[in-house]
């Protein structure tokens, strides 16, 4: 089954960032140094590309604004999206970031966080975190915190045998 | 054309030795298995797999990958037959014929049709790719600074239009990524663009750690945050393909594995759009379009061999062009430049032995999905069925360290959370990532040219207008977007029905 797309409403906060941005890219590239202490040719200074693409940008921006308008997003209902998984992208973001900003190559209390372990421990409390509902509704609790355990150990000896040991990376 | 036989044969016997095969059958079968498991897409494997064969010699790490994408595309097939799912956008019309077949109690049938029109499609694009890259390196040597920019405009255009559910998102998202390739020094004067005196962003986004993150992580973030029920698969038949089914469909096969080539060949179009295309195509032709998402032979025969021949296809234009014909292909190009090899118009002068390499590579791939798409089919049953819940945390730590192990340094993989991240909600909100990774390979091409361009008209822009490869690239870039206003359309109709009154007459 696949997902309502985006309401209008959506597409006119899109459109009004894109606008945005485009007058953000265009700024930038405008008064960027065009370098003419250097006596460069004026049509190789670097901000052309990246003013001519914010223009771009702004002017496909004002197009989906006119469109969403047209389709309705100024109307006062507009429903908006259900965020059905809301709590499963909230877990799933949480713990990809505190595994890869949070521990990877981090100093905790003094202390440098090893690869292998943050890797471990990230691994089992994914695994045991998505699988928690099924896994106690079928009465397996102990058997799932089992598996993720073994998983994430053997995917954190692996990983660090063939990068740090095969592949000779200095790992984080 | 004798220069060309030699070139492969020799091409051939390089790969020839046991290790290398060992190597070439371990590809094949990772990029079976990413490709069925819904989730792993083919992009995501290439690009993971581009990190990990960083250290092996060139010709080793490109067959690696080379293989690990036509497996990937095949294998998506599987799952969209047993599960209704498909394991890659590429399959998706593989589910509509694959499944009803299976939900008859004729999956083994349907995996041996998806077999041989993998096969079948990946050596017609074999050979497409064989005699087409030379010829169209010898075009591209004609090209100037006007033909590049218009190129890199029309790549990152036609992906738009084609790849998503809305063009004007699509343009949205390659113009994105076109300013994304602005980051850091300008390719002409050294200068420091949006670095905010921040040393690593001065050297640029990374294009590896940038894919990671659009396609993995962002895959990874999607997969995990929906709830999937565990897989369940009938009993089948066998797999073993029937002679009858090809010899019967060769026209279809013909029709598909052109088709799946020419969509290959345009630029960030992709195995999706060519297997549909193939699909649409075969059901015109058919005699019976009836059957077409009940459990056609014929269909599922010409989606299949559609995306997998769009694999050799996608790859002409990087070898002649640099310009990549799909998003695992960007990947792939990326990975040609990590490893010392520099494609482009220049290929078939200074490495023309590489491109008969990619060639032999493919047929080394062929045979191996041949081979472990019928030998290995009830073990990648059991993979099918590994939980998501499993299998996504563990991608995610090689997203992690893949993206590290590339230059050893944190921002590579702050740049992978900040492009999954970005990917997840823009494709929430369907924008696509086809173009906007076309956009991030194209950005450089586009830059250079349009000021080398500029400087060699002295600012005059008729040149970009008037040669006539530019003028034909320019005039189907304003055509595409154009035809996508209703307005526009409405005018054009009106115009051509005046200017054609005895149509309205009969």
């Amino acid at each position: 089954m696949s997902e309502p797309g985006p309401t209008p409403r959506a597409d006119l906060f899109w459109a009004l960032a894109w606008i945005a941005v485009g007058a953000a890219m265009f700024a930038g590239g405008f008064t960027m140094d065009r370098l003419e202490r250097q006596h460069i040719n004026p049509y190789t200074a670097p901000g052309l590309v990246p003013a001519l693409l914010g223009i771009g940008i702004a002017v496909l921006g004002a197009i989906l604004l006119v469109r969403s308008v047209r389709r309705g997003a100024l109307a006062a209902a507009d429903g908006g999206r259900a965020a059905a998984d809301g709590g499963r992208l909230a877990l799933a973001l949480g713990l990809c970031l505190a595994y890869a900003g949070g521990l990877v190559g981090r100093t905790l209390f003094g202390w440098h966080v090893p690869f292998w372990l943050a890797t471990a421990l990230f691994d089992f409390a994914s695994i045991v975190a998505f699988e928690w509902r099924d896994r106690r509704a079928r009465g397996e609790l102990g058997r799932g915190i089992a598996v993720a355990a073994a998983c994430a150990l053997g995917t954190a000896a692996g990983v660090t045998l063939v990068f740090q040991e095969v592949f000779l990376v200095r790992l984080p | 054309m004798l220069d060309g036989l030699v070139l492969f044969g020799r091409a051939l016997a390089g790969f020839a030795d046991p290790l290398t095969l060992l190597i070439i059958a371990g590809a094949c079968l990772i990029g079976i298995v990413i490709g069925a498991l819904p989730g792993l897409t083919a992009t995501m494997g290439v690009a993971l797999l581009t990190t990990l064969t960083l250290k092996m010699p060139s010709n080793i790490a490109l067959i690696v990958l080379v293989c690990s994408y036509v497996g990937a595309i095949y294998g998506g097939s599987r799952s969209a037959i047993l599960l209704n799912i498909p394991g890659t956008p590429a399959n998706a019309a593989a589910c509509l014929d694959g499944h009803a077949l299976a939900q008859q109690g004729l999956a083994g049938r349907a995996i041996g049709i998806s077999t041989t029109g993998s096969v079948m499609g990946t050596l017609i694009g074999m050979f497409f790719l064989a005699v087409a890259t030379p010829w169209l390196g010898e075009v591209a040597l004609k090209f100037g600074a006007y033909e590049f920019f218009w190129l890199a405009l029309f790549g990152v255009i036609i992906s738009g239009n084609l790849t998503g559910s809305d063009p004007l998102k699509g343009w949205l998202a390659g113009f994105v990524g076109l300013f994304v390739a602005c980051v850091g020094q300008d390719p002409i004067h050294a200068y420091e663009r949006f670095a905010f005196d921040n040393r690593d962003l001065a050297g640029g986004f990374q294009l590896i750690p940038a894919l990671v993150g659009a396609f993995g992580f962002a895959e990874v973030l999607t997969v995990l945050a929906a709830r999937t029920p565990k897989p369940v698969i009938r009993g089948f038949d066998t797999p073993l393909p029937r002679i009858g089914d090809v010899l019967r469909h060769w026209r279809t096969i013909l029709r598909s594995g052109v088709i799946g080539t020419f969509i290959g060949v345009v630029p960030g179009v992709g195995e999706d759009v060519a297997s549909w295309s193939s699909y649409a195509a075969a059901r015109r032709a058919s005699r019976e379009p009836e059957k077409y998402g009940k459990g056609s032979v014929e269909g599922l025969m010409a989606a299949e061999t559609g995306d997998n021949a769009c694999v050799p296809g996608a790859i002409i234009p990087v070898l002649a062009l640099a310009v990549p014909g799909s998003a695992p292909a960007a990947v792939l190009m990326a990975a040609m430049i990590i490893h010392g090899v520099q494609p482009g118009p220049l290929i078939m002068v200074n490495n023309p032995q590489f491109v008969f390499d990619v060639v032999a590579m493919m047929l080394y791939a062929t045979i191996g999905i041949l081979v472990f798409g019928l030998a290995l089919v009830k073990p990648l049953l059991k993979v099918l069925q590994v939980p998501r819940e499993i299998i996504m945390p563990i991608v995610f730590v090689l997203c992690v360290i893949g993206s590290y192990a590339i230059s050893q340094r944190l921002f590579d993989v702050w740049t992978m959370l900040g492009f999954g991240v970005a990917g997840y909600v823009l494709r929430r909100y369907e924008y696509p990532m086809a173009p906007f990774v076309l956009g991030i390979v194209l950005g450089d091409l586009l830059d250079k040219n349009l000021r080398r361009g500029l400087v060699l008209s002295d600012g005059d822009l008729t040149p970009f207008f008037t040669r006539p490869i530019s003028a034909t690239l320019a005039a189907i870039c304003l055509a595409t977007m154009l035809a996508n206003f209703t307005f526009v359309r409405r005018a054009a109709r009106a115009a051509f029905a005046a200017l054609t009154p005895w149509r309205k007459a009969a």
